[in-house]
């Protein structure tokens, strides 16, 4: 009976070393939506104060009808090549699931084949980074169906740079330099304090 | 006798080569209890503590313990603060994965020679100065974080902060004053356990101070530079204790001891040869490096990790990558009893084969860490390969002793640097460029351990044998008097100074393991000074 078990065992830590692999693939999609957003090629917005408005609509080129499942529409702001380089954390995989490309939501809305727009102000959690904006309709199980995006298959053309907030502030900086100089001036003050008693108690 | 106090190669001074199983107490008649001192704790002629009582604060013993583990603990806290809010970091700062990398290179690098150096210090200033210095003049450093703007400055801060994990020497120099040398074995191995705790303890905090502040209303970017104010304050709180409730040794401070002025000190230089000379000293500096290195590499990007690889939340993220580091509470002292039991049976031999064992464990782990697709099975290789990692360190220090009486304080300084050293390539060869993923990382450095771990089989004892030989059968060579007295010439020991070494190799008698008849005490026997 050992064998077996042993066997069982092993094909049972196996199957977990293999990855999972169903769900939408970006590959299978059709880019049936147009989507345009505000920014020009290559300028750049400022996190936390610039807007970008997003357009979008169904491209009535493709046949009536391929919309009948889309049910609602989510915007995302992506990451172009160029920020995805070296950072495997932005990579973009095949399956959707996985991918990290278009981690930051600009708004979702229930979906209408006529025009609709949106004004986003860009938020501060933003990092700095070349963006482009992509639209995935979904249908009513929550998969991806169809997409729409304002840059090329190639994702070269028409990109656009946000420049994040540093994060720091002048009263950060104060508040730091001032516990800074406590720690040093009581680290001295103690250290000559003592030397002062250790002094005193030996010409005692 | 004249002992030799102060001197370079005893800075880890009482670290005997008898280290009994479970040595809460020392019940020898051989240590002389001095019953006229008033402390809380029975000591010995020098006032060192004999007992450990653990939930004790009693001044000056336990309050000592208790304050140099939380130090210690408080500096791995401020070095790894970083690594579970890389995800943040990453973004504001617009790191790529080599900026990540090397910066946690940068991070173990600056200990290497801190290391080196805190001996000194603590010889200079005494080890209670030597620890408040440092933590807090690391303060600043920590609160340096507020003004970073780039991959340049992280690198250089996260350099600076790291600095501070020599108060690991400061730490276990300030043990041996305080307890008696045949429980400082299992003292200074509960205390860089638990100090080692700080680097899971800081994954859990980190992400939840970040929380909290940013629920208080701050944005991600600026919530990370205020949490790193919380570890500033710990250091600057924990140094402001030691030299308030601190003392160097359990009669006072250290201006006592430097009244001490006719003591016979050993030169450096001659410490040093005997340290470097041993090839024993390099392979385990190779071997920490692959057991306490791999630790420190790994609270530096498991955190990311898992956030990452199983998309988690950062503070899910944070409580895994705690449960590694925090495991260093029993591990540790785990890897120290397996080495003690297995001595007892099988003298120095088992001791090298529990080593080996444990190490090669915890790199199988680790590559199957790299491997796994599924979160529980994740959690479950790097839960063994923390036991095994952090068991195979204290394993290690509890056949370093072994190794030098003469140059102990330096081999052990050194294989700490080591630990440090092996840490920073890791992360250099692995972790730091864009050629492979992390896990691949894991996987290829789980590889690395299990080769790096296979010198053990080459270190020798005339007097006890190595993993496959047996010791000499030659009656000179194959004696522990004939390998510790040889760090000696022979001028030196017409002076003397080799005494300490021969009542080291006696009591080291206990590594050959199953039944061995103890040799009969001299009647003239001092009490054990070692």
């Amino acid at each position: 009976m050992e064998v077996p078990a042993g066997f069982l065992v092993v094909s049972l830590l196996l199957s977990c070393f293999a990855t999972t692999s169903y769900g939408v693939y970006f590959s299978s999609l059709k880019e049936t939506l147009e989507v345009t957003a505000s920014p020009t090629k290559g300028q750049v917005l400022k996190a936390g104060e610039d807007k970008i408005t997003v357009t979008w609509r169904f491209n009535q080129t493709y046949p009536a009808g391929t919309d009948s499942d889309y049910k609602t529409v989510k915007v995302k702001l992506c990451y172009a090549p160029l920020s995805q380089k070296d950072r495997s954390w932005r990579k973009t995989v095949d399956l959707l699931k996985k991918d990290k490309t278009c981690p930051h939501k600009i708004v979702a809305r229930p979906y209408t084949a006529s025009n609709s727009s949106f004004t986003w102000t860009v938020e501060r959690d933003i990092p700095s980074a070349i963006y482009f904006v992509r639209a995935f309709a979904f249908n009513a199980q929550e998969e991806q169906v169809a997409y729409g995006q304002t840059t090329d298959a190639h994702k070269v053309n028409n990109l656009f740079e946000i420049q994040a907030i540093t994060g720091r502030h002048m009263s950060l900086d104060i508040a730091s330099i001032c516990f800074s100089a406590f720690s040093i001036v009581s680290l001295a003050g103690f250290f000559y304090m003592e030397k002062r008693k250790a002094k005193a108690s030996q010409e005692k | 006798m004249p002992e030799i106090e102060g001197s370079p190669g005893s800075s880890m001074h009482g670290v005997t080569g008898r280290e009994p199983v479970l040595a809460f107490s020392v019940a020898s008649p051989m240590v002389h209890t001095d019953r006229t001192a008033k402390f809380d704790l029975p000591v010995d002629s020098e006032h060192k503590a004999t007992v450990f009582k653990l939930f004790s604060f009693a001044n000056p013993h336990m309050r000592t313990f208790h304050l140099s583990w939380i130090s210690f603990f408080t500096t791995f806290i401020s070095t790894f603060a970083a690594a579970p809010l890389v995800p943040i970091i990453r973004d504001n700062l617009n790191l790529t994965k080599s900026d990540i990398g090397n910066a946690g290179v940068a991070s173990v690098s600056g200990s290497i020679f801190s290391r080196l150096v805190m001996g000194a210090v603590c010889d200079l200033l005494g080890p209670r100065y030597g620890c408040a210095f440092l933590i807090m003049l690391s303060a600043p450093t920590v609160f340096c974080m507020s003004f970073v703007n780039d991959a340049s400055g992280y690198m250089t801060v996260r350099f600076m902060i790291g600095f501070s994990l020599a108060t690991f020497v400061s730490c276990q120099y300030w043990m041996s004053t305080m307890f008696n040398s045949k429980i400082i074995g299992l003292v200074n191995g509960t205390a860089a356990g638990w100090g080692n705790m700080g680097g899971g303890a800081t994954q859990l905090l980190m992400p939840v101070l970040f929380e909290i502040i940013k629920k208080a209303g701050a944005t991600p970017f600026t919530a990370w530079r205020i949490a790193f104010f919380i570890p500033g304050w710990l250091n600057v709180i924990m140094g402001i204790l030691v030299l308030t409730l601190g003392q160097d040794l359990p009669d006072g401070n250290l201006s006592t001891l430097q009244k001490k002025g006719d003591v016979a000190k050993d030169k450096f230089g001659k410490v040093l040869w005997y340290a470097v000379t041993n090839y024993r000293t390099w392979i385990f500096v190779l071997l920490y490096g692959y057991s306490m290195g791999v630790e420190l590499t790994i609270d530096n990007v498991i955190a990311e990790y898992f956030y990452d690889r199983f998309d988690l939340k950062l503070h899910l993220a944070g409580i895994i990558a705690a449960c590694f580091g925090m495991a260093n509470l029993l591990a540790r002292p785990f890897g120290g009893f397996t080495s003690d039991y297995m001595a007892k049976r099988f003298g120095m031999r088992g001791r090298l084969w529990n080593l080996w064992l444990l190490q090669t464990a915890g790199g199988v782990c680790c590559l199957c860490l790299g491997l796994v697709n599924s979160l529980p099975l994740a959690i479950t290789f790097m839960m063994l390969f923390s036991i095994g990692a952090q068991a195979a360190c204290g394993a290690t220090f509890g056949i370093i002793p072994f190794i030098s009486r003469r140059s102990l304080g330096i081999i052990s300084g050194m294989t700490g640097a080591g630990g440090n050293f092996g840490s920073g390539l890791t992360q250099l060869i692995f972790f730091a460029s864009a050629s492979f993923s992390t896990a691949k990382g894991l996987t290829y450095m789980g590889i690395m351990i299990i080769g790096c771990t296979l010198p053990v089989t080459l270190v020798h004892f005339p007097q006890w044998g190595s993993m496959f030989l047996p010791p000499s059968q030659d009656i000179v060579k194959g004696s522990e008097e004939h390998y510790y007295v040889s760090e000696w010439t022979d001028e030196e020991k017409q002076k003397g100074m080799h005494q300490a070494s021969l009542k080291f190799a006696e009591n080291s008698r206990s590594e050959r393991g199953g039944k061995v008849a103890s040799a009969p005490t001299p009647p003239e026997n001092t009490p054990n000074r070692v």
